[in-house]
């Protein structure tokens, strides 16, 4: 019995695997297509030709030079296969679908009219593209789903777009396995090189590669799904991506370069968003849901973003490497300079899984801009930004400034700043998320908030010019500016500003923070005390390089500074005898000869300040085995110390008075 | 359970059948000589003045008589006797795969000829 039903799986299968297959000879004239099978067409009943002009198939008649195409192989139902060569084409029909698919063919130009309003035979149409040509394309119109198989097709069309699907219904564009499929497109007034009107899928295990010479590479007036496919976008005018509702990548490669404007941009198809919906049914949030797969992306343009959204960018499993070198631009319109970024959304900006690398080399250029609030839950988040500052004059005329203090005199619209995350909104790091974020250029803020950052949890390293981590607020956002850190690990670093920036308050209840500031009157936790807001410290273990914040409250454990030690070496901080951390400091303190560079500066009274909940010790010299290592070995988490000397600390107490500038 | 095995083995090869039954187009000229073209892949036919184009090769449609689909390749030239007198200048033979063979390796099929006087086509029935 249990042999049986193996037979049995294996015939059912191999009918699944052969079904329907057959030689067609499809005749296409003015007046429709016709399909012969090969059964039907054999010595005892061929196709007759008379005096080179007539070709008689059963009782059908045709005029030779009626005909607009022929093509025999084999066909599966519901195919249509189209053949180009060079300058011609011609379509192969399975005989099934003849009623409703009329091929109109001009040289290698293939023109399909589908006119079935549901599924014929149980199941959509299938069209199949295959051959080489230098001026050809292919369109598609009608009212019912279908699927574009591309099976080894090079097509270019220099007058206008390769594929232009103006049927509104779902379409599959698939590449299939083991074939490489390029499409290129010229001049004319196409939206893209690939259009289509519907919702488009990208599928496939094949590879396909686009070229738009005249505007987007690919655009769809739906939304767009992404899977399996190797697409690479090699260059376009306009967007690389261009779509309308959402766009879902959940598999494959993307690569995208040399195009014009963004790489990606999404944007809502009507009015009103409808939020994200169950499977996406009838979904126009103009979101980008990025959930796996690879997705490269170089864009070059001014003031360009790499992936655009009109409503979220959420990254939940797509490793993302993108680039921007483009410098800034000022729009005439808005009156505002405006820079590139690797991810812009109009709303939030949401990680939870990944890889994300966004490197930013030009003037203004930032990782992550988000209308929205930003909330990084998990994934592994890199940005590094290394242009200047770009600054317009009151007629728009740009500059590159090559110091932040040039900045303090221009209003916010008139210059774009480098910034590793920018956000209108709130910001939340927490659970395994790891950020790390770079900047080198004049201006360069490492994260920005203008309502306010919380930290619950995760691991948030960031090295910057400016402000390493700053909230604030402004009339629009209406925020608190507050700082608050909750949890997690922070390692925050700058060489020209305050290391964390509140222009609100300023709360440490948890987690480790180590800030370091740039030493002077700059601050390594800073918060607004001319506006009468306050640091608040009653929690977590603190390590700082540089002041607090002056008139600070300081509650729940113990605060010491001491101005004398050495860079580089392991510091064991204990708290009440317990071993809390290890870590080494970039800076030398002013008692030590630590002169020069940001740190320090030769300035009077640089601390190293600590604070744990019960008293912190500190040993310095120590070897450090063991445990784990956080923000490139500077900081390390359950390990083992051994040797070294006490470091003698004093009690930090708080001064009143103002902080540094913002 | 066996008799639903037994009609779907029929299915089967019936489908089976039908998905290479014919992979070949075969064209007839008027003078009866027969070329047979391989239909897998696909393949165009192309109508041009007086010329049917189907992959690499060409027929002159006033002198084409039939077209149908074949099993098998019916290729027949006008070639089909292998004189004793030319087999002594035999120089070489080869088969369609590009394969030189011995005189005593021919059996059914086409082969290349390559004598002192020039290279024929011969059709081994």
């Amino acid at each position: 019995m249990h042999q049986m039903k193996k037979t049995l799986t294996i015939l059912i299968a191999l009918m699944l695997t052969m079904a329907a297959g057959a030689q067609t000879l499809s005749i296409t004239t003015a007046s429709g297509t016709t399909s012969y099978s090969a059964a039907d067409l054999t010595s005892s009943t061929p196709v007759s030709f008379s005096n080179g002009t007539t070709m008689t198939i059963g009782s059908d008649n045709y005029t030779i030079g009626d005909i607009t195409s022929s093509a025999v192989g084999d066909i599966k139902d519901n195919e249509v296969h189209i053949l180009y060569n060079g300058t011609s084409a011609a379509v192969l029909m399975a005989s099934n679908v003849t009623d409703y698919v009329t091929a109109t063919i001009s040289g290698a130009h293939v023109t399909i009219a589908q006119s079935n309003t549901e599924a014929v035979d149980g199941d959509e149409l299938t069209y199949v593209l295959s051959g080489t040509t230098s001026d050809g394309s292919f369109t598609l119109d009608g009212t019912y789903k279908c699927t574009v198989s591309l099976n080894g097709l090079t097509m270019t069309n220099p007058n206008g777009g390769a594929i232009n699907i103006t049927n509104s219904k779902r379409i599959q564009l698939s590449a299939k396995k083991n074939t490489t499929n390029t499409l290129t497109d010229g001049s004319g007034s196409q939206k893209a090189c690939i259009y289509s009107k519907g919702q488009l899928q990208l599928q496939g295990n094949g590879v396909l590669n686009v070229a738009g010479n005249y505007k987007h590479a690919i655009k769809s007036a739906s939304y767009i799904e992404i899977k399996n496919l190797t697409l690479n976008i090699t260059s376009a005018v306009g967007d690389g991506i261009n779509c309308e509702e959402y766009l879902q990548m959940k598999s494959g490669t993307v690569t995208i370069s040399g195009v014009g404007d963004d790489g990606i941009q999404c944007d809502l198809g009507g009015t009103t968003a409808t939020g994200e919906t169950t499977d996406h049914e009838d979904e126009d949030t103009g979101n980008i849901y990025l959930e796996g797969g690879d997705l490269t992306i170089h864009v070059t343009a001014d003031a360009v973003k790499a992936v655009k959204a009109e409503g979220d960018i959420r990254a939940t499993g797509t490793n993302v490497t993108a680039t921007t070198s483009g410098g800034g631009l000022w729009d005439a319109d808005e009156l505002k300079t405006k820079s590139s970024s690797c991810m812009s959304a109009d709303a939030n900006m949401l990680i939870s899984g990944g890889t994300l690398l966004l490197t930013s080399t030009g003037a203004g250029g930032k990782g992550i801009n988000a209308d929205g609030n930003f909330v990084a839950t998990g994934g592994n988040l890199t940005i590094k930004t290394s242009g200047n500052a770009v600054v317009a004059s009151s007629s728009g005329t740009l500059s590159v400034v090559s110091s932040s203090q040039q900045l303090d005199r221009y209003d916010s619209d008139y210059k774009s700043s480098p910034k590793g995350i920018k956000v209108d909104g709130t910001i939340t790091i927490s659970d395994d998320a790891v950020i790390s974020v770079t900047t080198s250029g004049a201006g360069g803020e490492g994260i920005e908030s203008k309502t306010s950052i919380t930290f619950n949890g995760g691991q948030t390293y960031v090295s910057s010019s400016d402000d390493g981590i700053n909230a604030s607020y402004n009339t629009t956002t209406n925020g608190s500016g507050d700082l608050i850190v909750n949890g997690g690990y922070i390692y925050c670093i700058s060489s020209g500003n305050d290391a964390m920036d509140s222009n609100g308050n300023f709360y440490v209840k948890g987690g480790l923070v180590y800030a370091i500031g740039c030493g002077g009157a700059e601050k390594s936790l800073d918060a607004n005390t001319e506006q009468q807001k306050k640091l608040y410290i009653s929690g977590g273990t603190l390590i700082t390089v540089g002041d607090l914040e002056s008139g600070a409250s300081i509650t729940g454990g113990t605060c010491k500074y001491t101005s004398s030690w050495s860079k580089n070496s392991w510091f064991a901080l204990y708290n009440g005898g317990t071993l809390e951390a290890a870590f080494k400091t970039p800076a030398t303190g002013s008692n030590t000869g630590g002169g020069g560079g940001p740190w320090g500066g030769g300035s009077s009274s640089l601390k190293l300040i600590v604070y744990t909940s019960s008293t912190p010790t500190l040993t310095s010299g120590v070897t450090v085995s063991g445990g784990t290592d956080y923000f490139g070995g500077t900081l390390n988490i359950g390990g083992t110390v051994s040797g070294g000397s006490n470091v003698t600390l004093s009690n930090y107490t708080s001064s009143g008075g103002g902080g540094g500038r913002w | 359970m066996r008799g639903l095995i037994l009609f779907l083995m029929m299915v089967v090869g019936t489908l089976s059948m039908q998905a290479t039954d014919y992979p070949y187009l075969t064209f007839e000229l008027s003078d009866g000589s027969k070329a047979s073209v391989s239909v897998t892949p696909d393949v165009a036919l192309t109508f041009n003045g007086n010329t049917l184009t189907i992959g690499t090769k060409s027929f002159t449609l006033t002198n084409l008589s039939k077209m149908y689909f074949s099993a098998q390749d019916e290729t027949v030239t006008g070639i089909s006797t292998l004189q004793d007198t030319d087999s002594d200048e035999i120089v070489a033979i080869y088969d369609l795969q590009g394969h030189q063979v011995s005189k005593d390796q021919m059996h059914h099929g086409i082969y290349l000829i390559k004598t002192n006087k020039g290279t024929s086509k011969v059709c081994i029935k």
